[in-house]
């Protein structure tokens, strides 16, 4: 690490995963507002480039690469899609295939069918952008350390929240009780067929799970944790009324919202309302879990600036769609050549300064003695 | 074995009262129109443009989970539930990568089925819930078809535990088996048809001939192509291999797991508070021991 970097960025610290996410949803949504190649693939490598100089090198940033592949997987699967069931359209034909007759049971699907560069441009523009959505959601899910994401769950879910980090922590032990019960098994040297192998394995395993589930919950029970039932009646019938007609709301905004012969009332308002009664409910719920935050983590001007970029970003495209379609969505017919603008270039290249303002990542020395860094 | 001091063995591990089954009927009624949306999609006179719906959804849906899981846990989740939840979470979340992407095994949903069953609707609920979202935070999966995924699955562990309870032994294990496998076929169809239209594109009016969703076709038109587009893509791999994953699964571990599930769920006692004597604060076992 130079001294420039500490210098601009601050030490080394893991940046607020909210703002990881606030960032990378903000560069999906812009991703969203275009099918424009050149823009979609800026995108990317912008979305690339922040997490190669801001991930740390724990096991989570190291999926990265598989929403890489999944994303090409995506693209593959949009033009062959195309290609395979293209139908005839009209257009500048690339190879021509005849059209494969199908049985009647699949009427109205053709298969084959001239190979058109408008469909696989179609094809190839729609896939890269679904594609870069989900490399934007990887690369949030690689910046972003979600055991601390779990520690700021709303106060509503505390009790589940606990479940989860439960899970956590359980997890690594059960490879350790799996390599036991093997040691004890083939101490015995106990035979029979796979299926026998597996059970003689898997129960006690489980069986051991539960038990430890017992002394954790005896353990939580003298510490506090889980407490039921504290709430007044009263308050209860407020969050429980408040929840339910939340729920209301909703089932109706979103029925109303498909159904383009409802009453527009019934689809925005009624959705948002119930969304906000809902959310009412559920923080007063919260309010009833009295616990304070070992070391919260806090919005310092590094989150604020990468939620900025990310937003901006998604606003800039937002605009451009709205007042200059052309540059974001390009042509399919008449065939061009995809325009380069300079507002959505410079829109996108605002994303790309959490590689800058962003403190450097924490990075394990070799012995690796943050391994056991605590949940909470 | 009638005193009411002894804790019924398959007393559900969370209770769900009236008020709660009302918040999972509506939740699951807005889940399941935001999984057939584009069946229910009308564009109407006004404008074509809502074929984005989903990322609508995406933002809706965990707010309705968020809400339904804390009306659960409101309701009545001690700690022996919650670490319970926690653990059995672990071992789904630990079972997940054994099959994850091999020819459709998928090894998550076997012990769902099982764990709804032992413990109750709630637990399976919540169980499903916490399974997902463990296990994608392990594998750093997080993104939109994470609340689908979790719903889900809650649903899937939520069926089981309203299973009939009085089946029990050989026709137990059939009968989950049976449910596991169209548990296997449901989930894949419902993941499918929330997707569809990202995944095969949306078609623009005049223009037939693939298997694209058409925002505004009759309901038995896009029901069609749709169920031609998920045998071809998924019925025959995925599916299948889930289904019969989940059915060997039972047969083979089920009798075995259930009967670990039910020891661990006695051990447990459930509906049983402890007191310290001076009121009772469970509902239906009034003076409870304190368990342990």
């Amino acid at each position: 690490m130079t001294g420039a970097t500490v210098r601009r960025a601050g030490l080394p610290r893991d940046l607020h995963p909210g703002a990881w996410w606030l960032w990378a949803l903000g560069l999906a949504t812009a991703a969203s507002r275009t099918t424009n190649p050149w823009l979609l693939l800026l995108i990317l490598t912008v979305a690339c480039h922040v997490v190669v100089v801001r991930r740390s090198d724990a096991p989570w940033a190291m999926a990265f690469r598989l929403y890489l592949y999944l994303g090409l997987a995506i693209v593959l699967l949009r033009v062959a899609f195309r290609v395979l069931l293209g139908g005839d359209t009209a257009g500048t034909v690339l190879v021509p295939l005849p059209t494969v007759p199908l049985p009647d049971w699949v009427a109205g699907i053709q298969l084959l069918g001239d190979v058109t560069a408008e469909a696989v441009l179609a094809g190839l523009y729609d896939g890269l952008r679904l594609a870069t959505m989900v490399v934007c959601l990887g690369a949030a899910n690689a910046l972003a350390n979600p055991k601390r994401l779990l520690a700021s769950m709303p106060g509503a879910l505390y009790e589940v929240g606990t479940a989860v980090v439960v899970a956590l922590s359980v997890f690594p032990q059960l490879a350790e009780s799996v390599q036991r019960v093997r040691r004890a098994r083939r101490l015995r040297a106990s035979g029979g067929g796979r299926v026998n192998a597996v059970r003689t394995i898997v129960v006690p395993v489980l069986e051991d799970a539960f038990d430890r589930s017992l002394q954790l919950a005896a353990s939580m029970d003298s510490r506090g944790y889980g407490r039921a039932g504290a709430a007044p009646r009263r308050d209860r019938a407020v969050t429980g009324t408040l929840m339910v007609t939340g729920l209301l709301g909703v089932c109706v905004g979103v029925y109303a919202t498909l159904d383009g012969t409802a009453p527009r009332v019934l689809a925005g308002p009624v959705l948002a309302v119930g969304l906000v009664v809902a959310a009412v409910g559920f923080v007063v719920a919260g309010r009833r879990v009295e616990r304070t935050r070992y070391r919260p983590d806090r919005w310092r001007l590094p989150e604020l600036l990468v939620v900025a970029s990310g937003v901006g970003t998604a606003v800039v495209l937002f605009l451009t769609s709205s007042f200059d379609p052309q540059d974001v969505y390009p042509s399919l017919t008449p065939l061009t050549w995809p325009p380069v603008a300079t507002l959505p270039l410079v829109g996108v290249l605002l994303g790309v300064l959490p590689s800058f303002v962003a403190p450097p990542p924490l990075r394990t020395p070799a012995s690796g003695s943050r391994a056991t860094e605590a949940v909470r | 074995m009638s005193a009411p001091v002894v804790p019924r063995p398959d007393a559900p591990a969370v209770r769900t009262g009236r008020r709660s089954a009302l918040v999972l009927t509506l939740a699951s009624v807005a889940g399941l129109m935001m999984f057939v949306w584009p069946l229910l999609l009308d564009p109407g006179a006004d404008d074509g443009q809502r074929t984005d719906a989903p990322f609508l959804f995406v933002l809706i849906l965990p707010v309705v989970i968020g809400v339904v899981v804390a009306e659960l846990s409101e309701d009545g989740m001690d700690s022996k539930a919650l670490a319970m939840l926690g653990v059995l979470s672990a071992v789904n979340a630990a079972l997940r990568p054994l099959g994850a992407g091999t020819a459709g095994i998928e090894t998550v949903f076997f012990l769902l089925v099982l764990g709804g069953r032992v413990f109750g609707a709630g637990f399976g609920f919540a169980l499903g819930c916490t399974s997902l979202f463990a296990s994608a935070i392990l594998t750093a999966g997080v993104g939109p078809w994470l609340p689908f995924q979790m719903m889900c699955a809650a649903w899937i562990g939520m069926g089981a535990g309203l299973l009939p309870r009085r089946v029990r032994g050989r026709a137990e294990i059939a009968m989950l088996a049976g449910y596991g496998v169209v548990v296997a076929y449901l989930f894949g169809m419902l993941m499918n048809l929330a997707f569809w239209p990202l995944l095969a594109g949306v078609e623009v009016p005049g223009h037939d001939g693939s298997l694209a969703y058409v925002p505004g076709a009759p309901l038995l038109e896009n029901l069609h192509t749709f169920g031609v587009y998920t045998l071809l893509t998924s019925t025959a791999g995925w599916d299948t291999g889930r289904a019969l994953t989940n059915a060997a699964g039972i047969v083979l571990l089920g009798p075995a797991l259930l009967a670990t599930l039910r020891r661990a769920s006695r051990k447990a006692s459930y509906g049983v508070r402890g007191t310290f004597g001076d009121r009772d604060h469970g509902p239906d076992e009034g003076s409870g021991p304190v368990v342990r």
